[in-house]
């Protein structure tokens, strides 16, 4: 199941995906959502309750959790190529807790992310953080200190910032997944 | 087979001991956050390890973002760092608790992912066993200290105050992953005691279980966020006209504290409640120095804790 793990980049391209036969993208695009973490999505039975209570339907969003499951499910290839609704999951997992059928729709978001990775279909902020992340072991980081030395203590955390040997450590693992495969960052 | 309640370390029997693990927003944004902790547990008679190395827990859109087994081996080395020490994790960041401890679930849950990681971890020396989990320092506060230890340390009372708490999503759901749950994750109480504990009124309101907004929502669309976040501070004003917002999470307090700021410069808002986290209204309350401990926001906080350094002396 883990493509970290064997090695070989999936075939897995949502462009191309597209302009394959209307029947072939919707079952592959299901296939890929359900490998790539959101199992249960096929219990899905559209009830709403996840929609009810999600923070992004509530603000506005077009394709929040119930909306984008269906989109999955009858494979709506536009909406789901160019809509960036995943990336606004706040990970709240509301859905998750009230969901009846257990698709964890959560997941459902999460897995619709890392389609979108494939194709490289992502925010600028989150190569940003993954940066940040491999540089430093911070996706939030700052260099300016004032705030440290303000409250009384050391500008250095007991972090990987003030840790070189934690930092390679950290370096080696990210190295290891799939992130050093999918070549999002520059990893030396 | 651990499961996500057990618990790892003899700290039962043994003095209190937790790996502080301080996350991103709290060590370069609120470090005064990290202040708060540094001085209540100690005092509470908590010993603290700093875990030293630790790193992003990794928040969503990162790892998680990408796959599990990349998100599970992050949270994983972080957790091993108490694992190693017989401790567990304890954060004032609900990203960080969630993340921890839903990586932990997948991996109890999913052997196969526990293999992929714990092979990742060997090329850095470690392995995880899946024992240390992070707790929550709400949790900590409220069932391994007690409220009545938390009376007894306070030199300051907040009687006649009027809070509105704010415990945010990844205190609650999904429950599953947590080792802590409410009774009713959709009326979460622990936060309420915890003020009320300190003297003050804590009511239950309308919005108490809305989000915040911050996150992955804000930097999609301020727009979009910062009218979540109206909504919110609006029925607090309306509702029970708070003199305080107690959030049991830093990012919630981070953007309670900012987005007033904004709202009001725009003037959709006229009014200002000042947000703490809790464990700064905590060690304002056991005496701490105010500027250490609360030092850092963009909504005043003066008033409040005149207030209570000069009203509440007990
Ligand atoms: S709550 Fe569950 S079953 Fe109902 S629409 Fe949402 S995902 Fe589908
Ligand atoms: S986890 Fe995402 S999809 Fe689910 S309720 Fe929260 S914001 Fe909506």
């Amino acid at each position: 199941m883990e493509l970290a793990e064997e090695g070989v980049p999936p075939v897995i391209n949502l462009t191309e995906l597209a302009e394959k036969e209307k029947e072939e993208f919707e079952e592959k695009v299901s296939e890929l959502i359900i490998e790539f973490g959101a199992e249960n999505l096929m219990a899905c039975m559209q009830c709403g309750a996840c929609a009810s209570i999600c923070p992004l339907a509530r603000t506005g969003f077009e394709w929040y959790n119930k909306k984008l499951i269906k989109a999955i499910l009858v494979g709506m290839r536009e909406e789901l190529l160019d809509d960036m609704t995943p990336w606004a999951c706040v990970a709240c997992n509301r859905c998750t807790e009230i969901c009846p059928r257990n698709v964890t729709p959560f997941e459902v978001m999460l897995a619709m992310r890392r389609l979108m990775v494939e194709d490289f279909a992502l925010p600028t902020l989150t190569i940003e953080g993954l940066r940040s992340l491999y540089e430093h072991g911070h996706a939030v980081y700052m260099t300016g200190r004032e705030a440290r030395k303000k409250v009384g203590l050391p500008e250095k955390p007991p972090t990987t910032d003030s840790d070189e040997k934690a930092l390679q450590e950290l370096k080696t693992i990210l190295k290891n997944t799939k992130l050093a495969e999918l070549g999002l960052i520059p990893m030396e | 087979m651990v499961s996500e309640t057990e618990t790892v370390n003899e700290n039962e029997e043994r003095k209190l001991k937790f790996g502080l693990f301080l996350g991103c927003n709290i060590t370069f944004n609120r470090p005064d956050v990290e202040q708060a902790m540094r001085k209540i547990f100690p005092a509470l008679g908590v010993e603290l390890d700093d875990l030293a190395g630790q790193s992003c827990c990794p928040t969503w859109g990162t790892m998680p973002s990408i796959d599990d087994v990349g998100w599970c081996a992050v949270a994983a080395r972080n957790l091993c760092l108490g694992e190693e020490k017989g401790i567990d994790l304890m954060t004032a960041c609900n990203t960080c608790y969630a993340s921890l401890n839903e990586a932990r679930h997948k991996m109890l849950k999913n052997p196969e992912i526990m293999n992929s990681v714990n092979e990742i971890l060997a090329k850095i020396g470690r392995k995880y066993e899946g024992k240390a989990k992070c707790r929550h320092v709400t949790w900590v506060l409220y069932k391994d200290i007690g409220l009545e230890k938390l009376r007894e340390s306070i030199k300051y009372t907040l009687d006649g105050l009027t809070i509105a708490v704010q415990p945010g999503c990844h205190f609650l759901w999904p429950s599953e992953v947590y080792p802590d749950r409410e009774k009713d994750p959709f009326n979460p109480v622990v936060l309420r005691e915890l003020c009320e504990a300190l003297g003050a009124e804590a009511p239950y309101y309308t919005k108490l279980i809305d989000c915040c907004g911050i996150g992955a929502l804000r930097s999609t669309d301020p727009g979009k966020s910062f009218a979540l976040a109206k909504d919110k501070l609006e029925c607090i004003k309306e509702e029970l006209d708070a003199d305080l917002i107690v959030a049991g999470c830093c990012s919630c307090m981070i953007q309670f504290d900012d987005v007033q700021d904004k709202l009001r410069k725009e003037g959709k808002i006229n009014f200002s409640i000042p947000v703490l986290h809790y464990v700064q209204l905590l060690a304002i309350c056991m005496g701490f120095d105010p500027q250490q401990v609360a030092g850092i926001c963009v909504t005043p906080r003066d008033e409040i804790i005149k207030r209570i350094l000069e009203g509440g002396k007990r």
